[in-house]
């Protein structure tokens, strides 16, 4: 009793004189514990004003001292909480580095053992995960003991906690932390199952990762639907990223697949795969298997058996790899942490580089039997695959259609939602589904808006376009901009009309539609042009209303007027719009040479023969006017007014195909 | 050696005294040479310093040779150079005492004038090995020589020249040990008795300061020196602790004297509180105690070497109750300040006794130290420290501690001087960080007592 009332009194005088004086404070402390070595309180008043003042090692001292002496004291293992749970933060404060640096100064043993009874302690099993890390980072002969069952604790908790992704902190925990501490522990010997079991788990944990869909600007806590994609608004600037039960920055694994790259090499090495022992990349790993597939067959029992894992794991991952980088390029947004600012998405559609290449050319040559033969069995294989794209293409566009009222105000996002149109498209055209392909193109072209000028080509862009010359089907990826995108669909529509246009057959509509699509990326279309020409010459007429309405480009203007005029043969042509009006109600002005012009031309329209000279002479100044006028429009945007084309004669265009 | 004096006769006097240093030299060191144990300079070659370096006269007829002041200080400078060349540690050692070691005789005061003037200047240039062998001088001399080399030190660094004690503190780099027995020195003189024998400030910082940074350098030449019963008698203790545990228990009486007598003289001083400084201090030198129940258990000195003396400490507490007695009469100013700073003083002697007979450097029952306290007003902790704690300690959290018997030593004195009433002492339990042990009591459990504090 009186020895308590001792140290109360020894204690109580050194807490009054510790603001005024902390020497005279000490000196009490001091000289209380000689005289009372065994009691508790004094030492951990001594401890709290070296805690207080943060005098790291004076208090560090006093701590283990504590620790030795009184291992029991509830307020001993409250302090070292506190201390190992400053060391699992990454909490910058001034006082958690100072709780760090205190443990620091303990020796090695009792930092030890104190990470080991904390942990003991500690129900959560995150914490003592975390404890029992800081433990075998510190010490490594403690993995071979501690490692495994560290690692089997936090694989049980992940499946016992029902994550639903493997990215999830138990997870992140073994992959990042312990799988390595033990896979390099040359101590242990692990059986080689288990360690493709370990394997495994990091590859779905770093592929997961990679893979995951970018966060609502809050967070989104390690699950993903694996269904539903992004909506349009997702902010791409704030790239934060937390999973569940850590903080951000240890959310953060750098360079996932490099990682995972380090962690193939060393159980690679552990499980005796062949080839080098470091796998230096993911390029160097898929020629190592190639090499094995060429031996596998020589192979046998155990060796061909592990060859066979070593093939499956390793092409398992150069297949994932590169499936991501190649939708991390097309679809940036669709990953989060893959930077979408510097490069848009992509759209995989055909290469229609030779779209101004001459019809006869593209026909090619006349094949042998059995050359065709070949070719058509190829077509047919390539045939599924567009039809199989189509399908999936047509769910990825019912998904992807923007819900309304989310639409973002920027052209781009809700073009990114036309992808799958664009893409449904080309497909279309592929398959020779003309009027499909340019029904979607149509109601992709209604949402663009046209760029202001005509992209300046660079020369060697044109000298590329102009030689290559095609063989079966190539794919390109095409920016998914509007700046890109319209130039694309215009050639698509040409593309479709082009065949049409020139067959036999007389179809001066598609003709007419090839003329207006030729203009973009003149000269291109050049020769086209003049075979267009050509073919009105042999016709002898032209009816196109809408000439007027599209045409601007210079050169096929005067082409058209000369073609008029006797030295041009004196062609028919009938390009003004309401013309059908006109010759409803004949005027005494008309010239006689259009009105043979109108006579032949018109076929498809309601029309009255009933024409005189007069009417004919009116209809030729409306033409030499509208060609001055049209002349004055030279300089207009050409993509607005091939753009206003797809968009008003949209229904025209729809149905002159079959 | 003795029939070189007449060539030394007729030069002037800084040549011969360069001449003589030179051939001391190489006598001392044919001395060293020739092996014989225990090399002694003989009493011719004595004489020749007596007469050529310090100028004593040899007898009546012959008047004493004079140096100016600006040889004086040649001769030093080759003084100087001349230890800093020598190599040799035991040469050196011997030259210093050929020429320092006092004999007894008139040439005494002059010998010590140039010993003072010597380490001033040591000090000065930084001359280590010089400092080195005052500190060998200061172990080995009379402590009332050691006080007088010491106060020559303080006039020159912290009275004379203004800005100066710089210059003193780097000692403490240069020579530890020289260090530890300057401020061995420094607390024997200064005893706090009047205001002459208070420390200037500026030393009393110096000396907080390098036991703060480094409190074992109280203890640098206890630890250097092998404990041969060989210290001569008088001289200063092997510590400064008993000066230094003085100054910290008798400071808040001492400086609230001063305090008085600056506000009757009207000088109102902005000198700093020396509270703070001396409660530092007195920390720090709890904090030496504490050290040494490991450096005495290496030496396998633990509870048979007392660091502090028990005479000594009974001085001190009798001139406590003189000087507590004188405050309570004559006590002008407030009286609860009064009181204040008594029991501070009280507080600081049982605190270091406590300390100190725990950590094995004062070997005393509490029944001594009860001897010795007995006229001392009441203090609650200076209660507690004499009755000594409770044995059935009532803490849920440990065990009772078991005794561990303990084999008595027969003391060692760290200073020779009889001792009789307290032999032999009661052996202290040792100590050692994580094994506690209580001090051997001797009261019963149980009994009432009367020194039981009253809080």
């Amino acid at each position: 009793m009186s020895a308590q009332k001792d140290c109360e009194f020894l204690v109580k005088r050194a807490r009054e004189l510790v603001s005024d004086d902390p020497c005279a404070a000490k000196a009490w402390l001091i000289t209380a514990r000689t005289l009372y070595p065994a009691d508790f309180n004094i030492q951990y008043e001594m401890y709290i004003i070296e805690r207080n003042a943060e005098r790291t090692s004076s208090a560090g001292r006093l701590l283990y001292d504590m620790f030795i002496n009184f291992p029991d004291q509830p307020i001993v293992w409250r302090e070292i909480s506190v201390i190992t749970a400053a060391l699992r933060s990454d909490s910058q404060d001034k006082h958690a580095q100072f709780l760090r640096g205190l443990f620091e100064t303990l020796p090695g043993r009792v930092q030890c053992e104190m990470l080991l009874k904390a942990t003991e302690q500690c129900f959560n099993t995150l914490e003592k995960a975390e404890m029992l890390l800081l433990l075998l980072k510190r010490f490594p002969e403690s993995v071979v003991q501690h490692g495994v069952n560290l690692g089997e604790t936090l694989l049980e908790a992940e499946a016992s906690e029902n994550v639903e992704t493997p990215v999830n902190c138990f997870r992140k925990l073994f992959v990042c932390d312990v799988l390595p501490l033990v896979i390099n522990n040359m101590d242990m010997r692990l059986p080689a199952s288990l360690m493709q079991k370990y394997m495994l788990k990091a590859a779905e944990f770093y592929i997961g990762y990679v893979t995951r869909g970018p966060s609502p600007d809050v967070q989104i806590q390690g699950s993903q639907d694996g269904g539903s994609l992004k909506s349009p608004s997702v902010s791409r600037g704030s790239q934060r990223y937390v999973i569940d039960g850590l903080s951000e920055k240890s959310s953060v694994v750098a360079e996932p697949w490099e990682r995972l790259l380090d962690i193939l090499a060393v159980v690679g090495a552990r499980c005796e795969w062949q080839g080098d022992k470091g796998q230096r990349s993911y390029v160097d790993m898929l020629q190592r298997v190639k090499e094995l597939c060429r031996y596998l067959p020589g192979l046998e029992g155990d060796t061909r058996s592990r060859c066979c894992s070593q093939i499956v794991i390793c092409a398992a991952l150069v297949l994932f790899r590169s499936a991501f980088l190649y939708v991390s390029a097309v679809q940036p947004a669709l990953f989060q942490g893959v930077n979408a600012l510097s490069l848009g998405p992509w759209i995989l559609v055909e290469d229609l580089s030779s779209v101004y290449n001459d019809v006869e050319v593209e026909r090619g040559p006349v094949k042998h039997a059995h050359k065709k033969r070949k070719l058509a069995d190829g077509r047919e294989k390539t045939m599924g695959q567009y039809r199989k794209a189509l399908s999936s293409l047509h769910q990825m566009a019912a998904v992807q259609q923007p819900q309304t009222g989310q639409q973002s105000p920027s052209g781009q996002a809700s073009l990114e939602h036309h992808r799958a149109l664009i893409q449904q498209a080309s497909c279309h055209y592929a398959l020779g589904e003309y009027r499909m392909a340019c029904e979607k193109l149509l109601d992709v072209v209604g949402g663009l808006v046209p760029p202001n000028q005509e992209p300046t080509k660079t020369p060697e862009d044109q000298g590329r376009i102009k030689t290559k010359t095609r063989k079966g089907n190539d794919l390109r990826l095409l920016p998914c901009t509007s700046k890109a995108v319209l130039p694309f669909c215009l050639q698509l529509m040409l593309a479709c009309f082009k065949l049409r246009a020139f067959t036999d057959s007389r179809d001066d509509l598609s003709l007419g539609h090839v003329v207006v699509l030729l203009q973009h990326d003149w000269p291109q279309g050049e020769m086209l042009f003049l075979k267009a020409v050509e073919k009105i010459c042999q016709q002898g007429s032209f009816q196109y209303e809408n000439f007027f309405n599209y045409v601007t480009n210079i050169d096929m203007l005067e082409e058209f007027a000369y073609l008029r005029t006797p030295e041009g043969g004196r062609i028919q042509l009938e390009l003004l719009p309401n013309q059908g009006m006109l010759i409803k109600n004949p005027s005494p002005a008309l010239g006689v040479e259009l009105n043979t012009l109108l006579l032949q031309g018109v076929q498809t329209m309601d029309r009255h023969h009933t024409v005189t000279r007069g009417i004919t002479k009116g209809v030729k100044e409306d033409f030499r006017l509208a060609m001055e006028r049209q002349v004055s429009r030279c300089g207009e945007n050409l993509f607005s007014v091939l753009h206003r084309f797809c968009i008003n004669e949209k229904i025209i265009i729809i149905q002159s195909l079959p | 050696m003795g029939d070189i004096r007449q060539s030394l006769l007729p030069r002037d006097v800084l040549s011969a005294a360069k001449e003589l240093l030179y051939h001391l030299d190489i006598y001392i060191c044919n001395l060293v040479q020739s092996g014989r144990q225990p090399p002694q300079v003989d009493s011719k070659t004595l004489e020749l310093v007596e007469e050529f370096i310090l100028h004593a006269p040899k007898d009546r007829n012959t008047p004493a040779r004079r140096m100016s002041a600006l040889q004086e200080l040649q001769l030093l400078e080759i003084m100087c150079s001349c230890f800093q060349e020598q190599s040799r540690d035991t040469v050196r050692q011997l030259m210093f005492s050929a020429l320092f070691s006092l004999q007894g005789n008139q040439a005494d005061e002059s010998r010590m004038a140039l010993l003072g003037k010597l380490v001033s200047m040591a000090i000065a240039v930084g001359r280590v090995p010089i400092l080195e062998c005052a500190a060998t001088w200061l172990q080995r001399t009379h402590r009332v020589y050691c006080v007088r080399l010491a106060q020559v030190l303080v006039d020159d660094y912290c009275s004379m020249v203004p800005g100066s004690v710089p210059t003193l503190q780097n000692i403490h780099s240069a020579s530890p040990r020289f260090c530890c027995q300057f401020i061995t020195a420094v607390t024997t003189l200064y005893d706090l008795t009047s205001e002459e024998l208070t420390p200037p400030l500026e030393l009393l910082q110096m000396i907080a300061s390098w036991i703060q940074d480094d409190p074992r350098l109280v203890l640098i030449t206890f630890l250097n020196t092998p404990l041969s019963g060989s210290q001569p008698i008088s001289s200063l203790d092997v510590t400064p602790l008993g000066g230094l545990v003085r100054w910290c228990v008798k400071a808040p009486l001492a400086y609230r004297r001063d305090k008085k007598l600056a506000l009757t003289n009207g000088t109102t001083e902005s000198e700093p509180e020396v509270g703070p400084l001396f409660s530092a201090l007195h920390l720090s030198i709890l904090q030496v105690f504490m050290l040494l129940p490991n450096i005495l258990n290496e030496k396998g000195l633990f509870g048979r070497l007392a660091l502090l003396q028990m005479e000594s400490l009974a001085t001190l507490t009798s001139d406590l109750s003189r000087l507590l007695d004188q405050a309570d009469k004559h006590t002008h100013t407030s009286s609860t300040d009064t009181h204040t700073l008594s029991q501070l003083t009280l507080d600081r002697l049982a605190q270091a006794l406590q300390v100190a007979m725990a950590n094995g450097a004062l070997l005393c029952s509490r029944e001594d130290l009860r001897a010795i306290c007995s006229r001392l007003p009441h203090n609650n902790l200076l209660q507690l420290v004499l009755s000594g704690p409770v044995m059935y300690y009532n803490n849920i959290h440990t065990p009772p501690l078991a005794f561990s018997p303990h084999a008595a030593h027969s003391p060692i004195a760290s200073h020779p001087t009889p001792h009789p009433a307290h032999t032999p002492h009661t052996p202290l339990a040792t100590h050692p960080s994580s094994h506690p042990q209580y001090p051997a009591q001797p009261f019963m459990t149980g009994m009432p007592f009367p020194f039981r504090p009253s809080y």
